[in-house]
C-alpha cells in the first residue's frame, strides 16, 4: 500500500504542470546552448530578460484577472497610452521623469478602474469591455501624438532603468522581482487571492459565501492597469523613445505565458509560479531562435526564418501544453475511478 | 509555497550557468560577420535588398545575418541589434524604422566595438559611421512630382498614400513632393495624405475612400512599395483606370501586371538589389578599416565607384520604370 502511494506521489509530481514546464525550459536551454551561438553568454542571458520583462510584468498581473475567470485585452494598448502621456509630461511639460513615471502608473490604474467599473458595476463581459478599451486606449495614444509624434532625449539616469545594470543584472529585472514577489504574496497568501479563485470557480457561490465579488474582481483590473503603466515606463527607458505603438500585441504574449503556466482560462485555478515558468519558457524561446544562425544546423542561413519560427513554436508550445494538461487530468481521474472501484468491495 | 524552491533553483541554475560560460566572441570560422537589419522582413523590397546583400557577402567571403521585425512592434529592431551584440557580429547595417529608438541600440553596439552603418533609412548621425543613401530625398520627391505632373498635364487634384505617418524617410520625400508642387505646378493640389501601414490591403481601402471622397482626383502617388499595387487595385476596381493616374515608389516586379494593363503609369525606384550589394560592401569596408571618414569615393567591386557626400554613400539618381522598359528588370 505504501509502495503504491509512493508511486502515486511520484507520478503526481511528474504530472504536475509546473514540472512539465520546468522540463520544457531545461530542454529549450539545452537545445539553444547546443545549436545557438553564445546562447548562455552573460550578455545574452541579460538580453533574454531585458527584452521580455514587460511581457513578464503583464503576465504577472494578468494571472489574478484570469483567476477570476476574466481577461484583460487592454494592457498592451494601455502601455501605448501611458508611454505617450509619460513622453508628453517629460518633454512638453518638462516634468521630472520619476514624477512622470508615477503619473503614468496612476494613469494605468485609472484606465484599469474604467475596465473594473464596466465589468463589475455594469456587469459587462470582460472580453468585450477590454476589447473596447483595447481600441480606446491605443486610439487615445495615437490621437495624442497625431499618429506621428515620438518623444525622445530622456535623461541618462532614467534610461539606465532600461539599459543599465544593477548588481550584475539588468536594472529592470529587480523591479520585476519586486512585482513578482508582491504578486506571489497577494495571490497565494491573502484572502484576496483566495477570493479570486472562489470567484473564478463559482462567482455566485463566492457571493453567497460573503465575498465581495465586485471589489475583489475590480482590484485585479486596477492592478493590471497600474502595472501596464509601469511596463510602459520601463519599455520607454529601454527604447529611449515614447511612441503610440509601443506594447502592440503584448497582451496576447502575456496571456500565452499565463495559460502556458497552467492557469485555467475559465478561472478558479492557477498560480503565479506557473506564470513565471510560462513567461520564462516564452522568453527563452523568442530569444533562442534568433541565435541559431547560418551553418549551424544545416549549411544554410537559418537566421532568416527563425523569427517566423518563433511564432509557430510559441503557438505549438501553448497548444501542446494545454492538450497535455487535459490528457493528464483525464488519465488521473480514470486512475482515481479505477482505484475507488478496486477499493470498494473490501469496505463493504 | 512548496513550489518556490523549484523556481529559485531554476532561476539560480540559469543565472549561474549564464555567468560561468564564457562568451566565445565573434564566430568560430574567423569570417567577417555582417548583421543586415531590414525595417520589416516580409517586405519584397527588403527581400530584394537581401538578394543583393548575399551576392556581396559571397563576393567578400563574409557571413551575412539577415533578420528583422515581422510585425510593427517598435521594440523589435532594438532587440535584434542587442542580440547581435551578444552574438558578436563585426558590423551591423541597419534600415531604421524609428530613428531615435534604434539609435539607443546602435550606440550600444558601437560601445561594444561593433561598427555600424545604416542604409535605406538613417539613424541619428552619431549612431553610425556611414549612411548608404539610396537616393536623396530631394531627388525622389522631385522625380515623383515631375512624373505625376507630366502624366496629368500639370493640372488637378492628387493624393498621397504613405507607409506610416511616423516613418522619417517617407515624410521627407513627401516634403519635397509638396515643395516641388508649390514651386513648379501651381495648378495641382494635394488633397490628402493617407497611411497604409505598409500593407497592400490598407492602401487599397484608403484609395477607394479617396476616390469616393474626391470625384475630381487625377492622380495617386504611393510612396511605399506595398501601396502602389494597392492603389492600382482600388483604381482598377473603381473603373477609373487611366483617368486616375497611379504612380509611386515600388518594385517593378510587383507592379508589372498593373503597368501592362495601363492602370499604373509609372514606377519610380532605385535599383534595390544594388542597394543591398552596396550596403554590404560599405559595411565590410568600414569593419576592415578600408573606408574611413573623409573619403569622397568608394569602390564597390563589380558595381564600380560611388560618390560619397559627407558621410553619405550615394547610390545615384532614381529610375522611372514604365510600360516600355519594365520588362528589362526582374526584381
Amino acid at each position: 500500500m505504501t509502495q503504491q502511494t509512493n508511486k502515486l506521489k511520484l507520478s503526481a509530481i511528474l504530472a504536475r504542470h509546473e514540472t512539465v514546464l520546468l522540463l520544457v525550459i531545461l530542454l529549450e536551454i539545452f537545445i539553444f546552448q547546443s545549436f545557438g551561438r553564445n546562447f548562455l553568454a552573460p550578455s545574452n542571458v541579460s538580453n533574454i530578460f531585458r527584452h521580455s520583462v514587460e511581457i513578464g510584468l503583464l503576465a504577472l498581473v494578468m494571472t489574478p484577472v484570469i483567476l477570476t475567470g476574466g481577461i484583460d485585452l487592454s494592457v498592451g494598448s494601455m502601455m501605448g497610452l501611458c508611454a505617450v502621456v509619460f513622453g508628453i509630461l517629460v518633454k512638453q511639460y518638462e516634468m521630472s521623469p520619476w514624477l512622470a513615471a508615477m503619473l503614468a502608473i496612476s494613469l494605468g490604474a485609472i484606465g484599469g478602474s474604467v475596465n473594473a467599473f464596466l465589468i463589475t458595476k455594469m456587469n459587462l463581459p470582460p472580453l468585450i469591455v477590454t476589447l473596447g478599451t483595447f481600441s480606446l486606449f491605443r486610439g487615445l495614444a495615437e490621437a495624442l501624438t497625431k499618429g506621428s509624434e515620438a518623444y525622445s532625449g530622456f535623461p541618462e539616469g532614467f534610461l539606465s532603468i532600461g539599459n543599465g545594470s544593477f548588481l550584475g543584472l539588468p536594472s529592470q529585472l529587480w523591479i520585476f522581482f519586486a512585482v513578482a514577489i508582491l504578486m506571489g504574496l497577494l495571490v497565494h497568501q491573502t484572502t484576496w487571492g483566495r477570493s479570486l479563485r472562489a470567484i473564478g470557480y463559482a462567482s455566485e457561490g463566492a457571493r453567497y459565501a460573503g465575498i465581495s465579488v465586485r471589489l475583489n474582481t475590480g482590484m485585479a483590473y486596477v492592478i493590471a492597469g497600474a502595472i501596464a503603466g509601469l511596463a510602459a515606463v520601463i519599455l520607454v527607458a529601454r527604447l529611449g523613445e515614447a511612441r503610440a505603438n509601443v506594447g502592440i500585441g503584448y497582451e496576447l504574449l502575456a496571456i500565452t505565458a499565463v495559460v502556458l503556466g497552467g492557469t485555467s482560462i475559465f478561472g478558479g485555478a492557477g498560480s503565479i509560479y506557473g506564470t513565471l515558468l510560462g513567461y520564462i519558457a516564452v522568453a527563452i524561446l523568442n530569444n533562442g531562435l534568433g541565435r541559431i544562425t547560418a551553418h549551424q544546423i544545416f549549411d544554410q542561413p537559418i537566421a532568416s526564418v527563425s523569427r517566423e519560427l518563433s511564432g509557430i513554436l510559441t503557438g505549438l508550445l501553448l497548444l501542446v501544453a494545454l492538450a497535455a494538461g487535459v490528457i493528464l487530468k483525464s488519465l488521473a481521474s480514470r486512475r482515481a475511478r479505477r482505484q475507488s472501484l478496486a477499493v470498494k468491495p473490501t469496505t463493504i | 509555497m512548496k513550489r518556490i524552491p523549484w523556481i529559485l533553483t531554476c532561476a539560480a541554475a540559469l543565472l549561474i550557468t549564464g555567468c560561468n560560460s564564457k562568451s566565445t566572441g565573434g564566430n568560430a570560422n574567423g569570417k567577417l560577420t555582417i548583421g543586415l537589419l531590414p525595417k520589416s522582413k516580409g517586405n519584397q523590397y527588403f527581400v530584394t535588398c537581401e538578394k543583393g546583400a548575399r551576392l556581396a557577402a559571397a563576393d567578400l567571403g563574409a557571413e551575412l545575418l539577415f533578420d528583422g521585425p515581422t510585425n510593427t512592434d517598435p521594440a523589435k529592431q532594438n532587440e535584434i541589434v542587442e542580440n547581435w551584440i551578444s552574438l558578436g557580429v563585426d558590423v551591423i547595417a541597419a534600415a531604421c524604422e524609428n530613428k531615435d529608438g534604434i539609435s539607443t541600440a546602435l550606440k550600444k553596439a558601437q560601445d561594444a566595438g561593433i561598427k555600424v552603418v545604416t542604409y535605406d533609412a538613417d539613424a541619428q548621425t552619431d549612431a553610425r559611421s556611414f549612411f548608404v543613401n539610396q537616393a536623396t530625398a530631394q531627388g525622389i520627391g522631385e522625380q515623383l512630382m515631375d512624373t505625376a505632373a507630366s502624366l496629368t498635364g500639370g493640372e488637378g487634384e492628387f493624393a498621397i498614400i504613405t507607409a506610416t505617418l511616423t516613418a522619417a524617410n517617407t515624410n521627407e520625400w513627401i516634403k519635397y513632393i509638396q515643395e516641388r508642387q508649390a514651386a513648379k505646378y501651381p495648378n495641382m493640389k494635394l488633397v490628402e495624405i493617407k497611411p497604409s501601414d505598409d500593407q497592400k490591403d490598407k492602401a487599397q481601402q484608403e484609395t477607394t475612400n479617396l476616390i469616393s471622397a474626391y470625384p475630381n482626383l487625377k492622380a495617386v502617388i504611393a510612396v511605399c512599395s506595398p501601396a502602389v499595387p494597392g492603389a492600382a487595385e482600388a483604381v482598377k476596381q473603381a473603373g477609373k483606370a487611366g483617368s486616375i493616374k497611379v504612380l509611386g515608389l515600388g518594385l517593378p516586379s510587383e507592379n508589372k501586371a498593373y503597368v501592362k494593363e495601363g492602370v499604373t503609369q509609372a514606377v519610380v525606384l532605385w535599383k534595390v538589389e544594388d542597394l543591398g550589394y552596396l550596403t554590404v560592401q560599405v559595411a565590410a569596408a568600414v569593419a576592415q578599416g578600408k573606408l574611413q571618414a573623409g573619403a569622397t569615393e568608394f569602390d564597390a567591386g563589380k558595381l564600380g565607384k560611388f560618390e560619397i557626400k559627407g558621410d553619405n554613400v550615394l547610390l545615384g539618381k532614381p529610375f522611372v520604370f514604365t510600360k516600355e522598359n519594365i520588362d528589362d528588370f526582374d526584381f
